[in-house]
């Protein structure tokens, strides 16, 4: 109902607001409990954090020591740093290709959804759910299990083809391959979300207004130009936006993969790195910069589409 | 004709997507059932026939299982009633009205979602542990709420939006209070979007671990992935007991999955209703 | 699981303990009248411990005993060692939260005592079992005279192998460590078996560097720095690294965490290992393999196929192995002292530390190291391996550089074939930069 009319809907409620004029403390009312709770669970980490990224603050610190302040010290040392480079170069080149692969698999399983018989459709669609509903610790697990070098089904499959013979292969040794693994597990657990929502977003298409503009002789390009697109634009935009940030941030997948294969810098990521550097090394300051290091490049990279989605927001 | 063959190899990919899919799923389960004397041969095992429930059996006896299940459906229920009421209000805000600071506020909870929480453990530890809170539902509910918070608020958005705002005036204009127009015709309408966003808060606070493992050192106060990832460690024999670990994430999986077939016609209403919509 | 078995291995155990528990009943007594007459009253009190390698039996053992010492409560919690920095880090210096007693890693105690986090234990240093401790732990939980953190067992690492492959390839139990390498070329060019040489498992494979008397890194007086550029180290590295081409069945990024078993029936897909390197509580994990009622695969050691020795040194005699074990010590912030040093006592009792000797854990006193030999299993190889036990540089920032993982990477990338003095170098600058804390 909403979405075959977005914007009529929108248009309504500028007017409402207008004639509401004297409620002016409602919103902020409305407003308050969720400004309060990020505040309460936010608020002090985050002050730390921004506060500790100017000073040096390692274990002696955690144990008593009173912190020095060192201005961008911090944030020097990192951006000098090959080692912070290359993971971070690392973790873009891994959120490009996840995200992508997620993107294109997901579109390309919702159109296919479109367009089979309804029984296909609803056996896929509860193998999506199935997959989606798992939670990630045993997502990883399970995933473990099948790559396991040992009797992994996987390795057994891979071996029935001839001349191949991966007995005993251990998927985690190869950096190229651990990233690959972990790709792979990722997408797999985000296809279901993003081909849901695009399914559900091209079932908004109405097939009225489809079938006149094919009367009109309106050509495939045409139809997703001027039909399709403007309905799916905004939840690809999102989808996307989405995607670039969970797969750049990405931690739990990384963490638990390691643990079942190899730990070292080869394999991490931003998000085990700056834990490392943190929790694991103690050096606080550090990973408090780095973490902040992050957040600058994720919005630089993200810009474009939260800006648009701004857009959106105002219209 | 053509049309006709068009459609059924569509459906044949569909079924061989479904497979791809679904096959983590199902050697999960399938492994769950199996004794460790099948599941340690190099051929696998592909159907669980003639299996045993000797790895069930184990997982509930382990002194942490059902602790850990306690824990985590307590923390979960408290977190996502808190959250999506939290959400809804801000979501109400956000999206039904203009105000000073408003764009501020928008712009902060897509921000905040973009930091690494790598970084703030030591930080929400103190925070928690100053409050006395370590190692309690409470503590560790307040962490999560925040946690999911502004994406919960943001999916909202969305869907109140998606609601005209005439039909409440409407329903005004027949002599309904502002109070009742919302709960009778707003509140129904958004209930596909409750869901559906509801499911997302779920899954996060239900996957977290990395956080738990920090503010929730006692052995009696696990919640279930910590639990888990420790069952899946190789025992003192080195071996991971595949059965065993198999038929624990099993269980993890199980709430989830009941969860999502409960909301499950709700969800995919809520997808449609336009639950990503911008 | 883990916590499983091992508490199968203590159940096996326990009839010895039991007895040993009434050999030793008057000097529990002893210890227990000069506590009551210290301590202000029963207090409430938190032991962690790391990872299950404390077997249940023994941790019943310390709630009873401090319950009827003190009166109080002994709350154990069981910190996995993945947590165990992370855990460590954010609760010791928290008043309210701290455990009161802790066990830390021994190559993680110089991190923590540097910066402040134990309790001074130096006047109960001698009650506790003063100049018996085993001192290479004891330097590790110092600073300067000061005692921080004390021995709380030990681990010494010794070759595990299969009499039955050794056999088969006509090979006998080598006695330098150049034959080491041969012994297991020889079953590995025959396809019979070999070695499991685990590519990150530095801890072992650091006996190498040792023997040739090459170490990590040295302290000049003021600074540590990192020193496997050294001549001796670069040979013994090359010499790991041939041990690895040659022989090894293992992977470049398999760790000690699987070694314990290496050499069981089945634990490998293809080649089998016939010689391991791991601590001496690996007895119990070792031997023909079997299911229980619970369904869960045990082992049963069988002497006529398993075997160990003392890893042979460069000519002869025993090579220097890594000293595995750990440590433990009292939080600076803790609020029951009395109840925490009572529980010191009784873990540095002589009926605890027979109690670990009996369960394959070197006691921290080597004055109960009789009962460790006799009891223990290998004990006496254990013992002799100990003896010439090394530990990794008790330097503030070591602890980083463990969880940084600079030394499994380092092994890892000779296990790959890299030019071991150019590795060398590089993670000699790498260890350089985190070692000083």
């Amino acid at each position: 109902m909403s979405t075959i009319a977005p914007t009529p809907a929108a248009e309504a409620a500028r007017p409402v607001v207008r004639r509401r004029r004297r409620f002016t403390s409602l919103p902020y009312l409305l407003g308050l409990p969720a400004v309060l709770t990020l505040a309460v669970g936010m608020g002090y980490p985050l002050y730390w954090q921004v506060l500790n990224s100017f000073r040096e603050y390692g274990l002696a610190q955690q144990f008593g020591q009173a912190p020095t302040f060192v201005g961008l010290q911090n944030y020097i040392d990192l951006l000098t740093d090959s080692g912070f480079w290359t993971v971070l170069l690392k973790s873009i080149a891994f959120m490009a290709v996840t995200a992508s692969a997620t993107m294109v698999v997901g579109i390309a399983v919702a159109v296919l959804m479109k367009h089979v018989p309804g029984w296909s459709r609803i056996v896929l669609q509860v193998g999506l759910l199935l997959a989606w509903a798992m939670p990630i610790v045993a997502q990883m697990t399970v995933w473990n299990w099948l790559i396991d070098d040992r009797n992994g089904v996987f390795n057994y499959l891979l071996s029935l083809l001839p001349g191949l013979d991966l007995t005993g292969h251990n998927w985690l040794v190869n950096p190229w391959s651990f990233f690959g693994v972990a790709s792979v597990i990722i997408t797999w657990a985000s296809v279901p979300f993003v081909a849901l929502s695009v399914y559900a977003g091209l079932t908004q298409v109405s097939e009225e207004v489809q079938e006149a503009a094919q009367l009109d002789g309106a050509g495939g390009f045409t139809m997703l130009r001027h039909i399709i697109m403007p309905i799916l634009r905004p939840i690809l935009v999102i989808l996307l936006l989405l995607q670039l940030i969970w797969d750049l941030r990405v931690y739990a997948q990384i963490e638990l993969l390691q643990g079942f294969g190899a730990r070292g810098s080869q394999y991490d990521l931003l998000g085990t790195y700056i834990y490392g550097l943190g929790v694991g090394q103690g050096h606080f300051g550090v990973a408090a910069a780095a973490a902040m290091l992050v957040m600058v490049f994720t919005i630089a990279l993200s810009w474009f589409y939260v800006r648009e989605l701004l857009k959106e927001d105002e219209s | 004709m053509r049309r006709s063959i068009g459609r059924g190899l569509g459906a044949a990919l569909a079924l061989v997507l479904a497979v791809m899919w679904v096959f983590p799923v199902y050697w999960m389960i399938n492994s769950s059932f199996l004794s460790a004397a099948t599941i340690s041969s190099l051929k696998p095992t592909f159907v669980p026939f003639g299996g045993t429930f000797t790895n069930y059996r184990n997982v509930f006896t382990d002194s942490g299982f059902m602790a850990a299940l306690g824990m985590s459906l307590i923390v979960t229920a408290i977190a996502l009633v808190i959250c999506i009421a939290v959400a809804f209000l801000g979501a109400l805000a956000i999206s039904r009205f203009r105000f000073r600071g408003r764009k501020a506020l928008v712009l902060a909870i897509i921000l905040v979602q973009m930091l690494p929480a790598e970084a703030m453990f030591i930080a929400q530890y103190k925070m928690i542990s100053g409050l006395g809170l370590l190692n309690s539902i409470a503590g560790v509910s307040i962490i999560y709420v925040a946690m999911v918070v502004p994406f919960t608020m943001w999916m909202l958005r969305g869907f109140v939006a998606g609601v005209p705002a005439d039909l409440e005036e409407a329903a005004m204009i027949d002599g309904c209070t502002r109070m009742q127009a919302f709960m009778r015709i707003t509140f129904p309408l958004l209930a596909p979007g409750l869901v559906a966003s509801g499911v997302f808060a779920f899954l996060q606070v239900w996957n977290e671990f990395a956080l738990a493992s920090i503010i929730l050192t006692s052995d009696s106060s696990q919640t279930l992935p910590l639990w888990l990832r420790n069952f899946a460690q190789p025992s003192s024999l080195g071996m991971i007991e595949w059965g065993q670990v198999m038929a624990g994430s099993t269980l993890v999986a199980v709430p989830v999955i009941v969860f999502f077939l409960v909301v499950q016609s709700r969800m995919t209403q809520g997808l449609v209703g336009g639950a990503v919509k911008g | 699981m883990k916590k499983k078995t091992l508490a199968a291995v203590a159940m096996a155990a326990a009839g010895v303990l039991a007895l040993a528990a009434c050999g030793s009943g008057s000097d529990t007594e002893a210890t227990s009248a000069a506590t009551s007459a210290a301590a202000g009253g029963a207090e409430d009190i938190t032991l962690w411990l790391m990872g299950t390698d404390t077997p249940d039996a023994l941790i019943d053992y310390l709630k009873t005993t401090y319950a009827d010492e003190n009166g109080g409560t002994l709350t154990v919690e069981q910190i996995a060692w993945q947590d165990a920095i992370s855990s460590l880090t954010t609760a010791l210096p928290d008043a309210t939260n701290t455990p009161d007693v802790t066990e830390v890693g021994n190559t993680q105690s110089a991190t923590f005592t540097t910066v402040g986090a134990f309790m001074d234990i130096s006047d109960m240093y001698d009650e506790l079992g003063g100049d018996s401790l085993l001192q290479g732990f004891v330097e590790a939980g110092s600073v300067g005279d000061t005692k921080y953190a004390l021995p709380y067992y030990f681990g010494s690492r010794m070759v595990w192998y299969r009499k039955d492959l050794y056999a088969a390839a006509g090979v006998e139990v080598p006695t330098t460590l150049a034959e080491y390498t041969e012994v297991n070329k020889a079953m590995k060019d025959a396809g019979i078996a070999g070695s499991y040489t685990a590519g990150q498992d530095w801890r072992s494979g650091i006996s190498w560097i040792f023997a040739n008397g090459g170490d990590i890194a040295t302290f000049d007086g003021s600074e540590w720095a990192a020193t496997l550029e050294s001549p001796e180290a670069v040979t013994g590295m090359e010499m790991w690294q041939d041990l690895y081409t040659e022989t090894s069945v293992a992977g470049p990024t398999d760790n000690d965490s699987t070694a314990y078993q290496a050499i069981n029936d089945g634990f490998l897909a293809g080649t089998p290992a016939a010689s391991t390197l791991a601590p001496n509580w690996a007895y119990w994990s070792l031997g023909d393999l079997s299911q229980n009622d619970a369904g869960e695969t045990v082992a049963t050691w069988n002497d006529d196929t398993f075997g160990a020795y003392a890893l042979p040194g460069l000519d002869g005699g025993i090579a220097p192995v890594f000293a595995g074990g750990s440590n433990i010590a009292i939080s600076a912030a803790t609020q029951h002292e009395e109840g925490a040093k009572t529980l010191m006592r009784i873990i540095f009792s002589e009926a605890y530390q027979t109690m670990l000797a009996e369960n394959g854990l070197g006691p921290a006193n080597l004055d109960y190291a009789d009962a460790y030999t006799s009891v223990a299993a290998m004990g006496e190889i254990g013992l002799e391996a100990a003896q010439g036990a090394k530990l990794t540089p008790a330097a503030p920032g070591w602890a980083a550089v463990e969880e940084a993982g600079l030394m499994e990477e380092y092994f890892q990338k000779v296990a790959e074939g890299g030019d071991v003095a150019s590795l060398a170098a590089e993670y000699d600058a790498k260890i350089d930069a985190l070692i000083n804390g």
